[in-house]
């Protein structure tokens, strides 16, 4: 809430009180708090809610603290899906192959996270074919698996952009550091459904998220079917960070210090963790944004800049608790 | 016709590319027996373990309860059979309780929520195996010998009829080998669970179990009651070492002493620094 008080256009604490509580007298200030400020806030919220579970989720299934959908290529996989969905609608290619007349009712807004959760199923599917395939079943070699979809699937989406883009340098930017800059309220009209089904169905499967911990041995002794269960969380962890990236791009480092942080303040069973990422990775992001408008005067900083520089601090602080 | 809550497994093979790992191995087994599989490295202990667990397919050569293990689905199972595999840590700092508390998952539905009677069931489980002071204490940081009784007290709580244990007493010092094969045969003879461990101290087996089988390259070499299986010339067969058996006077228990190879190499090395003695 404290999040709607601060942007560039200066509303004042009792105008905003009166846009909340009966609705904006002037009709800019209107537009200002409704249509820009507060789906900003609310999209920020589900975006850090939604990164720091898909985080909490693959660190979980994969017993890595180290996992998280940026390191796993979630986010590339997902970033490639958009790009290609971009090229395709933007340009003369979708007329040339009739995409529109094949699909006439089809929505950009629609096609653009889906496309990506294709993406981002498609490095899924990629990470664990390379990880089980070229390396080993453990889940070391995920990682390592997942840091090289990354990288390949991130060059695969820049290089496409170079090609079809004539101001590509802007779209790679975007999908390297993040933006909360165009949010439009619809982006949480979509993004919400994906966030609460996501977490409902983490929350019902915590017992076997936390019988994964002790490994996937004792997680079948206990009846659990592991592999279906891993799967799920896959898919789930694709969708959210499908919906995020295609509508805010990557942001790094959320999925990643968020869930460190929950453990460490309320403990480390799955639905604690759970529900203590949406509530502090929310908060964060929204914070994180605020900082993004008001650091600058007259400009807004990515958003990516300021969680990776508050997440390589943090990591440094993390890890210099643990020396001593 | 076989009792309730028996074990047994008929003519159960594996084999892994093409390695034989098991070859006709049968046995049948009680409720409330305490049973010990002994072999050496590679005898195909932790194979058989796992068959007789379902964690290996076993093509309905094995049975619990009179009916196949691939009958059962994996709840089911868990319901029936509980297993202590050698011991994993935690990646994320899980406590004793909630470790114990995953024995409740076979139990429960995706929506039911914890009652008041299973954390009695949790608390009941810990104070058995005697850690009610280190209910919140990190798993992690618990002895051996404590993780081991966590995990028996997890079993308990999955209220299984059944519990596998591969080498539970390794890694841990000699009063918590006791102390765990003591608390192990307690609960099957007063709360009539079957147990099935793999060991690799004889005189530990001969003196906890009721029932033992000794494996060699995968085949059974022999199975029955302590003094049955435990004769010098089987394991001097089978371990490759010269052995000798010591009975107590009332024959109550017994002892296997083996002769290593380096009292064998010292002689030699006494005899080169000695030559005319």
């Amino acid at each position: 809430m404290g999040a709607l008080f601060f942007g560039a256009a200066d509303l004042s604490s009792p105008e905003l009180i009166q846009c909340i509580t009966q609705g904006c007298q002037d009709p800019v200030n209107n537009m200002i708090f409704w249509e820009i400020r507060a789906p900003r806030v609310f999209v920020g919220f589900l975006v850090g809610a939604g990164l720091a579970v898909a985080g909490a989720t693959l660190q979980n299934i994969t017993r890595n603290g180290l996992a998280d959908p940026y390191l796993f290529g979630v986010v590339s996989g997902a970033g490639l899906g958009a790009s290609i969905a971009t090229l395709l609608f933007d340009s003369k290619l979708a007329e040339q192959i009739g995409l529109m007349q094949m699909f006439p009712n089809i929505s950009f807004s629609l096609a653009l996270p889906f496309a990506a959760f294709l993406g981002a199923l498609f490095s899924v599917f990629l990470v664990q074919l390379l990880a089980s395939k070229t390396l080993g079943s453990k889940t070391e070699h995920m990682l390592l698996a997942g840091i090289a979809v990354s990288f390949m699937l991130s060059a695969l989406s820049h290089f496409l952009l170079f090609l079809g883009e004539p101001f590509a340098a802007n779209k790679v930017i975007f999908w390297l550091m993040g933006s909360l800059a165009r949010v439009e309220t619809w982006y949480a009209w979509v993004m919400l459904p994906v966030v609460v089904v996501s977490v409902a169905i983490l929350l019902l499967y915590g017992r076997h998220m936390d019988a994964l911990l002790l490994g996937d041995e004792n997680a079948k002794t206990l009846g659990v079917q592991v592999t279906r269960l891993r799967v799920l969380s896959l898919a789930i962890c694709a969708a959210l960070t499908a919906c995020i990236v295609s509508y805010c791009g990557g942001i790094g480092f959320v999925g990643l210090m968020i869930p460190h942080i929950v453990r460490s303040w309320l403990g480390v069973t799955s639905r604690i963790v759970t529900i203590g990422c949406v509530l502090l990775g929310g908060c964060f992001m929204v914070w994180v944004d605020v900082l993004a408008r008001v650091a600058l005067p007259n400009q807004e900083i990515p958003i990516g800049i300021i969680t990776s520089a508050i997440g390589s601090v943090f990591f440094l602080i993390v890890m210099s608790q643990r020396r001593s | 016709m076989s009792s309730p809550s028996s074990l047994i497994a008929t003519n159960v093979n594996l084999k892994i590319g093409q390695q034989q790992i098991l070859s006709d191995v049968c046995l049948n087994l009680g409720a409330g027996k305490v049973m010990g599989v002994l072999g050496p490295n590679g005898a195909g202990k932790t194979s058989l373990l796992k068959m007789l667990s379902g964690q290996l397919a076993s093509h309905h050569s094995v049975s619990w309860n009179n009916k196949t293990l691939t009958d059962y689905d994996p709840m089911s199972l868990a319901k029936q059979i509980a297993v202590v595999n050698q011991l994993n840590e935690s990646v994320f700092a899980l406590d004793l309780y909630q470790i114990v508390r995953m024995g409740l998952l076979p139990h429960k539905s995706l929506l039911s929520r914890q009652t008041l009677e299973d954390d009695k069931s949790i608390s009941d489980a810990i104070s058995r195996v005697g850690l009610d002071n280190k209910i919140q204490q990190s798993f992690n940081s618990l002895s051996g010998g404590e993780q081991q009784r966590g995990l028996i007290a997890r079993a308990l709580v999955q209220k299984a009829a059944l519990i596998i244990l591969d080498e539970p007493v390794n890694h841990l010092d000699i009063y918590y080998q006791h102390q765990v094969l003591k608390l192990l045969r307690s609960l099957a003879h007063k709360l009539n669970i079957t147990v099935v461990m793999s060991l690799h101290d004889l005189n530990l087996a001969a003196n906890y179990c009721d029932h033992l089988c000794l494996l060699d390259a995968g085949t059974m070499v022999a199975q029955g009651p302590p003094e049955h299986v435990l004769t010098s010339q089987r394991l001097e067969q089978v371990f490759k070492i010269p052995c000798h058996i010591r009975h107590d006077d009332n024959n109550a228990a017994f002892r296997v002493d083996f002769y290593p190879p380096d009292e064998v190499e010292i002689d030699v090395v006494s005899s080169i620094a000695n030559p005319r003695t």
